[in-house]
């Protein structure tokens, strides 16, 4: 970790003191994931070797009962520093609960998850990441305001959100001027069957004229989880269309494809998990896109007093097939250790 | 796109075959699980021994946790009933429903949460003004209310109990109880505490009275049978046992025998007050 990393890293644990010195009580956890990973490609092994993909250290801490924050650390295993481990910002936000006179509302403020398709209740059952952040249309958590409330009943949810649209790992120069504006709404008419979209839209101009990456940014998804029984299955369309101007000429790529995952759990500690994406990044071009086939299973050894697990194990198949017939398919084996541990800190 | 379509028939064709073989790992059940509050816990566990004496090939295992424990439990699927002693939030009902799950409550007792003090206090009533009062810093010596220059220490529950949220509800209408107050646990480690320190004032379910604790009036009025069914006493609440859509099979039988007359004289004995007269 280089020196900067680390004057960054006591900051923010100065920053932890206090805030846990105001709250009433401080949730503290963390959760780590150790993954081995084999990579193969035309009959050769491209590699093997096993990292910490994701080491997160969180902080809830609840000021009142309509006041809670979230604070989230991610220690990482990564060959950009001499160290060969990283650390990065994941959520730093307050929340702040039915301030407002509409009931079951609640506005946060800070680093929080995106509210976007499928990316903010991404749970990781498969070892790879919800469509949109894998093709990275959208990060899953990013800086900005969030308005999000639930539906009465247990009818659904809605986020109104602004984001700076860079994702939670872009700061400072690296962060256009034109704000994102994301709108989220999932229904679950019966249980079981939930339907939802999201769009976010960025427009160069909004604030200033200044230039930007493109003119326009559109990115929109439908989606659909069927639960019954033992079957879970998710659906997911997702398209992103960027519009630019290239010599007074303006264009606009489109790139779109879906996701279908169900998920099986017959026993308790036992998931089946299958999964198939489709990806086009530019449907003007031709065979360009690439599709993926996961299998695997998750293996829940221990479970908290909820019943959620708190120690699993995640063995995935996932082959990459590309459009273009010259590009040999990409195969990938991970098996991932996830544990987590934590407890309440009582002021 | 040809190719992506096969890919999708295979997965289909995949995920049929295994659903069409699954019934062969649901067989017969013969036990019950619950788990969730500790106000309903002393209910659950009375029900619990006296039902599998009547039937001793059913197993019915009770834990306790906190009613947010109960509900996320049956959320979750690792418990057949969720135990609570607060209405299930629109939150938990919408984490239910998109897991497909459809939590019913079946009300199974009445509850008055019950204002103690420690056996010496002199104090006999609290209207519930001042009762926030105490609960929120305002007042903090009982010498303020007509009693020896003692400082109060203030007992309250943790965030995970129902009996804590109702009161919150019901007496601290949004405030924030003072930070110094003890956050326990347990109905039982309240009225322990409580009992044993002189200056204490805690909140518990009817089936927590005990010698070692002195419930008080609350609005003039004494948590009782008759109080609690008609109203008259303000912190009175129903208690839930909350399944998964409505009961059936043995968790039905369960839950019929908690309602009958025998199950209802079973919710007395506990100290809390049944549905009907």
């Amino acid at each position: 970790m280089n020196k900067k990393a680390k004057v960054v890293a006591l900051m923010l644990c100065l920053l932890l003191s206090v805030e846990i010195t105001l709250a009433i009580t401080t949730n503290l956890s963390m959760e780590l994931w150790d993954r081995y990973t084999m990579v193969r490609q035309a009959g050769k092994t491209q590699k093997s070797a096993f990292s910490l993909e994701r080491g997160y250290l969180r902080l809830e801490p609840t000021f009142t009962d309509k006041i809670k924050g979230r604070f989230n650390l991610d220690f990482f295993a990564s060959d950009k520093y001499n160290d060969g481990a990283g650390i990065k910002l994941k959520y730093a936000y307050v929340e702040f609960n039915d301030i407002v006179p509409i009931p079951l509302s609640r506005f946060s403020f800070g680093m929080d998850k995106t509210y976007f398709g499928t990316v903010y209740d991404w749970t990781y059952v498969t070892i790879e990441k919800a469509l949109e952040d894998k093709e990275k249309v959208i990060s899953s958590a990013d800086y900005g305001i969030n308005f999000t409330g639930y539906i009465p009943k247990g009818y659904g949810e809605y986020a109104i959100s602004v984001i700076n649209g860079e994702g939670y790992s872009k700061a400072a120069s690296k962060v256009n001027i034109n704000p994102a504006p994301v709108v989220n709404l999932r229904l679950i008419p019966i249980p079981g069957v939930s339907l939802g979209g999201s769009v976010l839209y960025e427009k160069a101009g909004f604030i200033d004229t200044i230039k930007t990456a493109y003119d326009k940014r559109m990115a929109y998804t439908g989606v659909a989880r069927f639960a019954f029984g033992p079957l879970d299955a998710w659906f997911e369309y997702l398209a992103q269309t960027n519009g630019v101007t290239t010599r007074g000429e303006y264009k606009e790529t489109k790139s779109q494809g879906f996701m279908i995952m169900p998920v099986l759990r017959f026993i308790r500690p036992l998931d089946l998990v299958l999964r198939y994406d489709k990806w086009d990044p530019n449907s003007g071009t031709a065979n360009d896109g690439w599709s993926t086939l996961i299998g695997g299973f998750n293996w829940n050894i221990l479970f908290d007093g909820q019943g959620t697990p708190t120690l699993f194990v995640q063995t995935n198949w996932q082959r990459t097939m590309y459009d273009d017939s010259n590009k040999k398919p990409l195969d990938q084996i991970m098996v991932q250790l996830r544990w987590t541990f934590g407890n309440n800190l009582i002021d | 796109m040809k190719k992506s379509l096969n890919a999708i028939v295979k997965v289909s064709v995949l995920v049929g075959l295994v659903l069409m073989s699954s019934s062969a790992l649901f067989g017969a059940k013969n036990s019950v699980t619950m788990g969730g509050s500790t106000t309903v816990l002393p209910v659950a566990q009375k029900a619990a021994e006296t039902f599998m004496d009547m039937h001793n090939e059913i197993n019915v295992s009770v834990r306790g946790g906190g009613s947010g424990v109960g509900i996320a439990s049956l959320i979750a699927g690792s418990v057949d009933i969720g135990n609570s002693s607060r209405a299930i939030k629109d939150k938990e009902l919408k984490a239910a429903r998109e897991k497909g799950k459809n939590p019913v409550g079946n009300t199974v007792a009445l509850d008055g949460i019950a204002i103690v003090v420690n056996p010496k206090n002199s104090l006999t009533e609290l209207d519930i003004v001042t009762l926030k009062n105490i609960y929120t810093g305002k007042v903090s010596n009982w010498k303020a209310l007509g009693g020896p220059d003692q400082t109060i220490v203030v007992v309250s529950r943790d965030v995970a109990s129902g009996t804590y949220e109702v009161f919150g509800e019901k007496v601290l209408k949004g405030s924030k109880v003072r930070e110094d107050a003890l956050m326990l646990a347990s109905n039982k480690a309240v009225a322990t505490t409580v009992a044993e320190t002189p200056g204490a004032i805690g909140y518990v379910g009817l089936g927590f009275l005990s010698e070692g604790v002195k419930a008080l009036k609350i609005e003039g009025v004494m948590p009782s049978e008759k109080t609690v069914r008609d109203g008259e006493y303000k912190l009175a609440r129903p208690l839930y046992m909350y399944t998964n859509g409505a009961p059936k099979g043995i968790v039905k039988e369960f839950i019929d025998f908690i309602l009958s007359p025998d199950g209802q004289k079973l919710v007395k004995e506990t100290g809390y007050v049944p549905l009907v007269e």
